[in-house]
C-alpha cells in the first residue's frame, strides 16, 4: 500500500492541496471577520437578478455570505483547479515526463494506473472538502457566528463532486490524448465557461434552461448550504465522473503511448508545409531565438492564444449584448444600491455599462487574466528554466546573470501589455457594436492599470523565482499574495475597521478611482509601476547572490 | 595567480551545510592541454565544473580561467569557452539548429560553415526537434554547441553519454584536433579507455579531494603489465632478478614471463645484455586497472602535497 501508485501519487500531491486548504481556511477567517462589521441591512432589499449574479442566499447573514464568498467561488474554483492539475497529469503527465514507461514495466495494467490516479484524485478532493468544511464550523465557532439552518455539509459534499468531476474531465482528455496541457486547458475552460453562464444565463430570458447543460449548475444550483443535498445533482454528477473515468480506460487502453515527448504546435505545421516553410521559417526559427526575452516570449504563446481569445471574447465582446439583452428593470432597480455593497464584488454599480464590465470583467477576471500570464513567466522564467536544467546551458555563454533577469522580465511585460490591450479592444468593440456609449479613453486607461496591476505579481513572481529558484514556491506565492490583497481591497471598501488597510492592496490603485467613469488616474498607475520595477530590481541581486540550483 | 595557467583553482572548497563537496582543490592545467577529471560518484567533479562555471559559488579559495576570476570577470571568460554540462537537457520545443542559432547569438555569432562540418562528423540531424532526439542524439546536439565557437577552454562533463562507439570515436577525434591548435580541454568522465586516448593528464577525485595528479604516461610507466620473452638459447633462472618492478618472474627453458611495472627500457637492457632476444610480447598496460585502484582507495593519501600519492597495485 506504502508504495502503490495510488500512495505514491497522493503523496507527491498532498502539499499543494495543503496549502491550498489553509489558505482557503485563513480567508474565510478573515471574511468571516469582516462581514461581522458590517451592516447587513443592505443585503436584504437586493433584486433578485442581482442576488443569482453575485451568488447571494436569500436571507443572507453573515455567515452565508462569508462561506458563499470564500467557498462557493474562491474556494470552488481552487479545488477544481487542483483536481484538474491533478487529473490532467495522471496519464498524459507521465507521458510527458516520460516515467509511463518505467512505471508502466512494473506488472501492473494501464487499467490499474488510471484507477489508482482516479482514486488519489477522489481522495484528495474528500479530504479538503471535508478540511473546508471543518474550517467552516471551526471559524464559526471562533468568532461566534450563527450558522444555524446552514447545510455546510452539503456543500461540501457538492464541492466534492464538482471537483472531482472536473478532475476526471482532465483524466479522460489526457487518457485518450496524452496532451497534458491539451487536458488541462479543456478541463479549465469547461469550469470557467460554466462558472460564467451560470451565473449570467439566468438573467437572460428564455435561456435559463441551458444552464443544466453547465457542470456548475450542479454544484450550487440547487443552493445546497441553504437547501441541503439535492441528491439528484449529487447524481448527475456522480454518474458524470464515472462515465468520464470509465472512457478515460477505454482510451488509455487503445492507444500507443507517448515517449517523453514534444507537441507539435500550429506554427510547427506551418514550418513544415511546403507554402508557408520559408515565411514561417523565418519568424519562428531564427526571428524566436534572436534574443533571451523573445525566446521566452515564444515559450508562453499557446497560453496567451488562449488567454487572449477568452478575454477578448468572453470577457469583452460578448458581454456588449449580454448587457443589452439583461431585462432593463432588474438593471434599474440596482440604481440605488449603497456603494459599501457592491464595492465587495468589484465596485460595479450595474445599472450603468460601466459597472456592469466592472463588475463582469475588471473586477476580477481582467487582472486574473494578465496574472495568469506574468505569474507564469515570471515564475517559469528562471526558476523553470532552473529546473529543467537549461540555466546552467544559457549562462555558460557571455550573457549577465541581470541581463538574463530584465529579458525574462521583458518577456513578462509584453504579454502583460497585450493582455491588457486585448481586454481593451474586446471592451471597446463590445460597447461600439452594441451602441453602449462607452468612453473609449477611460476603457484604455482601465486597461492600463490592469497590465500594471497583473504585473505587480508577475513582478512577485519573478522575485520569488529569483531569490528560491523554486517555480511551486513563486506560483504559490504570488497567487496566494494576489488572493489575499483582493480580498483585503474589497473588504477594506466595506468593513469601517478595515478601511485604512485596502490602501495597502495594489488592486485598491488599480480600481480605486474608478478608471472607467474617471479615466486615468496616473498617479494611482505610478504606485503600481513603481511597485513592479522595485520587485524586479529585486529580483537582479537575488539572482546574482545565489547558487543555482 | 598563473597567467599562463588555461584553469587555475587554489585552496577551492565548496560546504553545503555539514557537507563537504569539495575540498581544497588545488589544480594548474596549462593551456592547449587535454586534462581527464576522474572520480566515483558523488566524488566531486560537477561540483568543480559549476564552480568554474559561476554557477555556483565556493565556500572559500578561489579559481581562474585564462588568467580571470571565475566570478568577477565571468562573462569575458563565457566569451571563450564552449560547455558541455552533465545529464545534458535542452529546450525540447527547438530544433537543433535553432538551439544553436539560440546560443550562437548570444555568443555574437559563429562560422556556420564550421557548424556544420562538425554536424556532419557527428552525424547530427539538425532539423529535429531536440525533444524527439534520443539521448545520444541530443548529445550531439550539445557537443555541437560547445565547439562551434572554436573555444580556448572546453569544460565538459560526462560528454560522450549516449554515444555510439562510432562517434565517440569521432568525438576523440575532434578533442585532439582542437588541442593540437591550442585548445585547453577539461573532461571529467567516466569512460576510462576515452580519458586514457585522449588526456594529456589526469586528476583523481575522491571524497571531494584530489588524490592524484598525473601524466597519462607516468601512469602507464606504473601499470603492471605482463611481459614475455623468447629467448635463443636457455636462459639462468635469476635473469630479471634485481630489476626494480619485475614480479613473479618464472623461467621455462628459454622462454620467461614477468609481471612488470616501470619504464621498458631498465627491463630490455636486462634482457638484451646477456642473452639474444628473439621475440618479445608484452600486454597494453592496464590503465583502467590503476585508475580503479585510485577509486576504491580506502585511506587518506599520503603525500599529498605534491600530488602524488603510492599505487597499491
Amino acid at each position: 500500500m506504502r508504495g502503490s501508485v495510488f500512495a505514491v501519487t497522493l503523496r507527491a500531491r498532498q502539499r499543494g492541496w495543503l496549502i491550498a486548504l489553509m489558505s482557503l481556511s485563513a480567508l474565510l477567517l478573515v471574511a468571516m471577520g469582516a462581514y461581522r462589521n458590517i451592516d447587513l441591512s443592505i443585503y436584504t432589499e437586493l433584486p433578485e437578478a442581482f442576488r443569482s449574479l453575485i451568488g447571494i442566499p436569500e436571507n443572507a447573514d453573515v455567515g452565508s455570505l462569508a462561506i458563499n464568498a470564500m467557498v462557493s467561488s474562491y474556494g470552488a474554483i481552487t479545488i477544481a483547479a487542483l483536481a484538474i492539475a491533478l487529473g490532467s497529469h495522471a496519464i498524459a503527465g507521465e507521458e510527458r515526463d516520460g516515467t509511463i514507461a518505467l512505471l508502466l514495466a512494473n506488472p501492473i495494467s494501464r487499467r490499474h494506473v488510471l484507477l489508482s490516479k482516479a482514486g488519489s484524485l477522489a481522495a484528495l478532493t474528500a479530504l479538503t472538502a471535508a478540511g473546508l468544511w471543518a474550517a467552516i464550523l471551526g471559524s464559526a465557532a471562533v468568532l461566534d457566528v450563527s450558522i444555524e439552518g446552514m447545510h455546510v455539509g452539503a456543500l461540501a459534499l457538492h464541492l466534492f463532486f464538482s471537483s472531482l468531476l472536473y478532475g476526471c474531465f482532465a483524466l479522460a482528455v489526457g487518457a485518450w490524448t496524452g496532451n497534458r496541457s491539451g487536458a488541462a486547458g479543456a478541463a479549465a475552460g469547461l469550469m470557467i465557461i460554466s462558472f460564467l453562464a451560470v451565473g449570467i444565463l439566468p438573467l437572460l430570458a428564455g435561456a435559463k434552461g441551458f444552464v443544466r447543460i453547465f457542470p456548475w449548475h450542479y454544484f450550487d444550483g440547487s443552493d445546497p448550504l441553504i437547501n441541503g443535498v439535492d441528491w439528484s445533482h449529487i447524481a448527475v454528477l456522480g454518474a458524470a465522473s464515472t462515465v468520464l473515468v470509465l472512457a478515460g480506460i477505454m482510451g488509455v487502453d487503445r492507444r500507443d503511448l507517448k515517449s517523453r515527448s514534444v507537441g507539435v504546435t500550429l506554427i510547427d505545421r506551418l514550418r513544415a508545409h511546403p507554402l508557408s516553410e520559408r515565411i514561417i521559417g523565418r519568424l519562428a526559427g531564427s526571428a524566436r531565438v534572436s534574443d533571451i526575452w523573445v525566446k521566452t516570449a515564444s515559450e508562453y504563446q499557446a497560453l496567451f492564444l488562449i488567454v487572449a481569445i477568452y478575454t477578448f471574447f468572453i470577457q469583452g465582446l460578448l458581454l456588449g449584448p449580454i448587457y443589452n439583452s439583461m431585462p432593463r428593470a432588474a438593471l434599474d432597480a440596482m440604481s440605488n444600491l449603497p456603494h459599501e455593497m457592491l464595492a465587495l464584488f468589484g465596485g460595479g454599480d450595474i445599472s450603468t455599462v460601466e459597472g456592469f464590465y466592472q463588475l463582469e470583467t475588471y473586477g476580477m477576471m481582467a487582472p486574473v487574466l494578465v496574472m495568469i500570464l506574468a505569474i507564469a513567466v515570471g515564475a517559469g522564467a528562471l526558476a523553470g528554466e532552473e529546473q529543467r536544467k537549461t540555466m546552467g546551458l544559457l549562462l555558460a555563454n557571455p550573457v549577465r546573470r541581470s541581463r538574463v533577469v530584465l529579458e525574462k522580465a521583458a518577456a513578462m511585460v509584453f504579454y502583460a501589455v497585450l493582455v491588457g490591450f486585448v481586454t481593451f479592444a474586446g471592451v471597446a468593440l463590445g460597447s461600439l457594436i452594441s451602441n453602449l456609449g462607452m468612453d473609449i479613453g477611460n476603457v484604455a486607461a482601465a486597461g492600463f492599470l490592469q497590465t500594471l496591476v497583473g504585473l505587480v505579481f508577475g513582478a512577485l513572481a519573478l522575485a520569488l523565482s529569483a531569490a528560491t529558484g523554486r517555480k511551486n514556491v513563486a506560483i504559490f506565492g504570488a497567487v496566494g499574495a494576489g488572493l489575499a490583497l483582493h480580498l483585503l481591497n474589497g473588504l477594506g471598501d466595506l468593513s469601517p475597521t478595515m478601511a485604512g488597510f485596502a490602501n495597502w492592496s495594489p488592486f485598491h490603485y488599480y480600481l480605486g478611482n474608478d478608471p472607467l467613469n474617471n479615466g486615468m488616474d496616473w498617479s494611482n498607475a505610478a504606485v503600481l509601476a513603481a511597485l513592479a520595477a522595485v520587485l524586479i530590481g529585486l529580483s537582479v541581486p537575488l539572482f546574482e547572490r545565489r547558487d543555482l540550483r | 595567480m598563473n597567467q599562463s595557467s588555461a584553469i587555475q583553482t587554489e585552496g577551492l572548497s565548496k560546504h553545503y551545510g555539514e557537507v563537504r563537496a569539495l575540498q581544497d582543490l588545488d589544480l594548474d592545467i596549462a593551456r592547449g592541454e587535454v586534462f581527464g577529471y576522474l572520480g566515483p560518484n558523488g566524488a566531486g567533479k560537477t561540483t568543480t565544473i559549476r564552480t568554474l562555471l559561476d554557477q555556483i559559488r565556493p565556500t572559500s579559495g578561489s579559481a581562474f580561467i585564462l588568467g580571470r576570476d571565475v566570478h568577477e570577470q565571468a562573462v569575458e571568460i563565457r566569451r571563450h569557452l564552449g560547455y558541455v554540462p552533465d545529464d545534458l537537457t535542452m529546450y525540447p520545443d527547438l530544433t537543433g539548429h535553432d538551439t544553436l542559432t539560440y546560443f550562437a547569438n548570444l555568443r555574437g555569432g559563429v562560422d556556420w560553415a564550421y557548424v556544420d562540418r562538425l554536424a556532419e562528423r557527428l552525424h547530427s540531424d539538425l532539423s529535429r526537434k531536440v525533444g524527439d532526439l534520443s539521448s545520444g542524439n541530443r548529445q550531439k546536439v550539445g557537443l555541437i554547441q560547445a565547439f562551434m565557437n572554436r573555444p580556448e577552454v572546453l569544460i565538459m562533463d560526462e560528454p560522450s553519454s549516449g554515444l555510439d562507439p562510432l562517434v565517440q570515436a569521432e568525438f576523440q577525434q575532434m578533442i585532439r584536433e582542437v588541442a593540437a591548435e591550442g585548445t585547453t580541454v577539461f573532461l571529467s568522465s567516466h569512460t576510462l579507455s576515452e580519458v586514457q586516448r585522449v588526456a594529456d593528464r589526469v586528476g583523481i577525485l575522491r571524497n571531494s579531494r584530489l588524490v592524484t595528479v598525473e601524466s597519462v604516461a607516468g601512469l602507464r610507466s606504473k601499470a603492471m603489465r605482463r611481459v614475455e620473452f623468447e629467448f635463443a638459447s636457455p636462459v639462468e633462472a635469476d635473469v630479471f632478478e634485481g630489476v626494480p618492478g619485475a614480479r613473479d618472474v618464472s623461467v621455462q627453458d628459454h622462454r620467461v614471463t614477468l609481471s612488470y611495472e616501470g619504464r621498458m627500457d631498465a627491463l630490455l637492457q636486462a634482457a638484451t645484455g646477456r642473452y639474444e632476444v628473439v621475440d618479445l610480447l608484452t600486454e597494453e598496460a592496464d590503465l583502467e586497472e590503476i585508475f580503479l585502484t585510485y577509486y576504491r582507495e580506502e585511506e587518506q593519501p599520503t603525500g599529498a602535497d605534491d600530488g602524488r600519492v603510492e599505487v597499491i597495485a
